[in-house]
């Protein structure tokens, strides 16, 4: 298998277009971070990816294969998807054990070894049922079938969510385990981005349903800076770069700018230069509503 | 090779320097071998690509060495040469930023260096 390649996605829900024109190829091999902030159009992006819901525009390819309603090209791709126990949701009658018998029905490449491993591991209970599961073990029942799917396009929604930390850590590694192991390609979203960002060689970011940048996860880091000081000393030394999500109190101020890549950031002003983490990078780049809603006050 | 990856200062970077780290204190010895990439990323759930990185940088400078099929080893002199190289950095990671420290603070020059000259084996002390 080659590679997924979205071209053009555009997704309506009635009149509100939520995914605008998306041209996005995820190679094998590699593990994809994809963050955004809420209904930024995450899960819609990696369920029309796996085609469990249609585009309104655009194809998904695997190799030179399209995903929709195409056996051949689905057999090579899992999205396992967030749980939830809404009324009305078929899984919640389900015992662990049903719900991960009928997911391996479904995908031809399931370890039935490795889900019990990780069901041991995770110390889940498979005969409660969905429904009287906690927000927990839910997420672990995803990882689960995302893992035993031994899918080589695995995409996982949130799989984090609700865990506590050690369980997040277990995730981790064992999600780096079967990574090392297999090369499989992954795709994570998550909110809770600092701990994952080590985990993502390639960081997806989608803002208001556009991929604002798709970039190797460390390279971005180098070209981040976060430059602090008093305000007139920082506006000349970050002249000529935008300034993201500028900061003030009293007379000092901070910006985050991002510098061409390779290129160093120089100056010789009377500032402080920090790097800055993934998760304030995103903040800079993601939260500029809180500005905005400052300005008009 | 237990030490915390920090956010300070990017992965590849830290991989690099705690490899060494062990090198300059007898950790990791000569003509041993050093983990594998892919033991690193599990190790510290971090990317194997990442990882690479960080070793590549020490095979290119021949402090590590490839045996095909077999892995990594920590070169002959790979000691002397982390010590030349730091020694060679130390002027731009240490002075440079004591000087510059030195000078906001109003400390002379002269002061500076009667400082220098009255430590002996100082003990470091973390608060």
């Amino acid at each position: 298998m080659s590679s997924i390649k979205a071209s053009q996605i555009v997704k309506t829900y009635g009149k509100k277009e939520v995914l605008h024109s998306i041209n996005l190829e995820l190679e094998t091999g590699k593990i994809y971070g994809l963050i955004g902030r809420n209904g930024a159009g995450k899960t819609t992006l990696m369920s029309i990816l796996s085609a469990q819901n249609p585009a309104t525009s655009g194809t998904v390819t695997v190799g030179k294969e399209p995903v929709w309603e195409n056996p051949a090209a689905l057999e090579h791709i899992c999205f396992s998807r967030e749980l939830n126990q809404m009324v009305g949701n078929t899984a919640n009658s389900m015992k662990v054990k049903e719900y991960l018998k009928i997911a391996s029905l479904f995908l031809p490449h399931w370890d039935r070894e490795m889900e019990q491993r990780l069901v041991r591991e995770f110390q889940l209970d498979t005969k409660k049922r969905i429904s009287r599961l906690s927000k927990g073990m839910l997420s672990m029942v995803t990882i689960v079938v995302a893992l035993a799917s031994k899918a080589e396009f695995t995409i996982l929604d949130e799989p984090v969510a609700g865990l506590d930390v050690v369980a997040r850590e277990t995730f981790y590694r064992l999600l780096m385990e079967e990574f090392t192991e297999s090369g499989r390609t992954f795709v994570i979203s998550t909110h809770i981005i600092e701990e994952a960002a080590n985990v993502f060689e390639e960081v997806i970011l989608l803002d208001e349903g556009n991929i604002l940048l798709k970039e190797n996860t460390e390279e971005l880091l180098e070209r981040a800076w976060y430059v602090s000081g008093r305000e007139d000393e920082v506006d000349r030394a970050t002249a000529g770069y935008t300034q993201h999500h500028a900061e003030r109190l009293g007379r000092s101020k901070g910006v985050t700018i991002l510098t061409e890549p390779g290129e160093a950031f120089v100056t010789n002003c009377d500032v402080t230069v920090q790097k800055v983490s993934l998760q304030k990078l995103f903040v800079a780049l993601c939260g500029e509503e809180g500005e905005r809603n400052d300005g008009k006050r | 090779m237990n030490e915390i990856l920090s956010q300070e200062k990017s992965i590849y970077i830290q991989i690099r320097e705690m490899i060494e780290n062990d090198i300059l204190r007898d950790i990791l010895l000569e003509e041993e071998r050093v983990p594998s990439t892919n033991e690193l990323a599990r190790a510290y759930s971090i990317n194997p690509a990442t990882a690479a990185q960080g070793v590549n940088l020490l095979l290119a400078d021949g402090i590590l060495y490839k045996h095909r099929g077999i892995g990594m080893f920590v070169a002959t002199g790979a000691k002397k040469k982390i010590m030349e190289k730091r020694k060679k950095n130390f002027y731009d990671d240490y002075v440079k930023r004591l000087v510059a420290e030195a000078k906001s603070l109003g400390i002379m020059k002269e002061e500076l260096i009667a400082m220098i000259a009255a430590e002996g084996a100082p003990e470091q002390v973390f608060r």
